[in-house]
């Protein structure tokens, strides 16, 4: 089964800034693919090059098996893209913009109520699209991507700009996605806390390069267990517990220790609870943490850090 | 792949198509009013200046006026205020990435914007002689001392119109070229605006046959080797430069 998205040391500079480095990613078919990172991560510029509107310096993208490159036609024709700026002509319909872009695709005129149909937008295609809300027209810019049921939707920051109820709408919509039309998501945020909940994949950006990539599910079993500890001696406590080769740090709000994935984390904790109790540190909390997205996200971007490289 | 939906029925895109995207994005357009007003505010001109004589004016010398109007200042500023609204309808939504991901030609985009001006500016040549020849004759029925007299040249001012609509094919490219190249205004305006100035003040200066935002109204010249020499300059050029223009802008990244 060809990825829905592949790419190999796709590279792009703007003079000496390295946006994009040699990033080799491999969306599967049929996922929603978080792909991740602060802003100026890169991330953009990664979509950018995939719809082809950026030349790579060096590497290769295919979608669908199609290189980008040799035939970038036949690569669009696959894709259906919403980028951050919807581009809409604000003095015509909801329903004229999607025949413009309709009419350029060369598709017939009941992908118009199929696509408003599939966005929940249907009783709002007549109106203005200057008098949209955000969310009107973040749907619209969906419903224009689906045109045509291109086998891959590219999403750059779809839930930018809504107010909360706008974010579960679109949260819904999305982890729907897939199932109702077949399509393979590529979907770009910085909301952790919105790619955890749907996203199946997840590709982690920093400073160009991808740091993490890989099914959320396998990525969250292969995290180390942590556990919380709250005490009113941290400093002390790190020392202690590194001197009897626990992997403690002190992060903004407590102490976390680690522990390995296949390590029985109860007696590990167990045996740190015991370490420092021994020692005299009154440990007050010790609670597991969740294996979250954001933790996910946090240890790969610190390990990603130039000075962690160096 | 499977488990995905093919394109129901997509074919190829044509030019044709791009083509009548454009002409309907100008619907309710600023452009298009801007494409009525011009005309109309000549022929008002030609209208009230009739009305203010107390003879009769000769219809070569009125249709000749309207046309040196035309083409010595609201074409020029015409084309320049018309490329600037053209290009804002995808500057403003900021469109372009959106239309340069899609499946077609890039230079499809670009030269059916080209066509579509230019079809409006030879529209808006065909409304000014329309327009001058109504009120030529209304101002004739309400104020019968001044109807025009002779009988007018249709075929030869239209041919004039012609003339000079072929001559600002330079004029019009250059003008689209700076709209679509800056998402901004001001360097579209500023150029146009700056070349429409010098063409006024310069009139007579040899080096005007070559200035774009002249080379219209050369096409009044009493010498036919200037008149001749505008259209050649006009015209051709303004073939290369579009040529030019389609090359550059299919191959710019656009990075704002």
């Amino acid at each position: 089964m060809l990825p829905a998205i592949e790419t190999q040391g796709l590279t792009r500079r703007f003079g000496q800034h390295v946006a994009v480095d040699a990033i080799s990613m491999t969306v599967p078919e049929r996922s929603i693919y978080g792909f991740l990172g602060r802003n100026g991560a890169g991330k953009t510029t990664a979509i950018k090059l995939l719809l082809g509107l950026l030349q790579p310096d060096a590497g290769q993208a295919r979608i669908a098996g199609i290189d980008l490159t040799s035939d970038r036609l036949g690569a669009a024709r696959k894709v259906g893209a919403l980028l951050e700026a919807q581009g809409f002509y604000p003095h015509l319909s909801g329903q004229q913009n999607l025949d413009l872009t309709r009419r350029l695709l060369g598709l017939p005129k009941s992908e118009i109520e199929r696509v408003l149909e599939v966005a929940e937008m249907t009783a709002h295609g007549r109106r203005r699209v200057a008098d949209y809300s955000l969310g009107m027209r973040q749907r619209l810019g969906l419903a224009r991507a689906m045109l045509g049921a291109p086998p891959v939707l590219i999403l750059d920051e779809p839930t930018n700009g809504l107010d909360p109820e706008g974010i579960a709408d679109m949260r819904g919509f999305l982890r729907d996605l897939p199932a109702r039309s077949g399509a393979t998501v590529l979907l770009s945020s910085h909301l952790l806390g919105e790619i955890e909940q749907v996203a199946t994949h997840i590709g982690i950006l920093s400073h160009g390069r991808l740091v993490l990539e890989g099914a959320l599910a396998d990525l969250k079993a292969g995290m180390a267990n942590e556990v919380a500890i709250e005490t009113d001696m941290p400093e002390r406590a790190v020392l202690i517990a590194r001197e009897h080769g626990f992997d403690v740090e002190q992060t903004h709000d407590a102490l976390v220790a680690r522990f390995a994935p296949r390590e029985d984390a109860r007696s590990a904790a167990a045996a740190l609870n015991r370490v420092l109790c021994v020692a005299g540190i009154r440990i007050h909390v010790l609670a597991p943490r969740q294996r979250t997205l954001e933790i996910l996200y946090r240890n790969a971007a610190r390990a990603a850090e130039p000075a962690a490289l160096a | 792949m499977t488990g995905t939906t093919p394109m129901p029925h997509a074919t190829p895109a044509r030019f044709a198509t791009a083509l009548a995207v454009e002409a309907y994005k100008l619907r309710r357009s600023l452009a298009l009013l801007l494409a009525a007003v011009a005309p109309l505010l000549i022929a008002v001109f030609v209208f009230f200046n009739l009305m203010r004589f107390e003879k009769a004016t000769p219809w070569t010398m009125t249709l000749y006026s309207s046309a040196a109007i035309w083409a010595f200042f609201m074409l020029p500023m015409s084309v320049t205020a018309l490329t600037a609204l053209v290009a804002h309808t995808e500057h403003g939504p900021r469109t372009l990435d959106h239309l340069r991901a899609l499946p077609l030609p890039r230079w499809h985009l670009y030269a059916a914007k080209a066509v579509c001006v230019l079809g409006v500016v030879a529209a808006m040549s065909l409304l000014l002689a329309m327009l001058t020849l109504f009120v030529v004759e209304l101002a004739g029925w309400l104020k019968p001392a001044v109807a025009a007299s002779g009988t007018p040249d249709i075929a030869g001012y239209l041919a004039l119109l012609g003339r000079i609509f072929l001559a600002a094919w330079l004029l019009v490219a250059v003008q689209l070229w700076i709209a679509l190249r800056y998402a901004s205004f001001v360097p579209a305006l500023a150029v146009g605006i700056g070349g429409t100035f010098f063409a006024v003040v310069a009139t007579t200066a040899k080096i005007g046959a070559f200035l774009p935002w002249q080379i219209p109204v050369n096409q009044l010249a009493t010498d036919p080797a200037r008149a001749q020499l505008a259209l050649t300059l006009g015209g051709i050029g303004g073939c290369i430069v579009f040529a030019a223009m389609l090359w550059q802008l299919s191959r710019r990244e656009v990075l704002d």
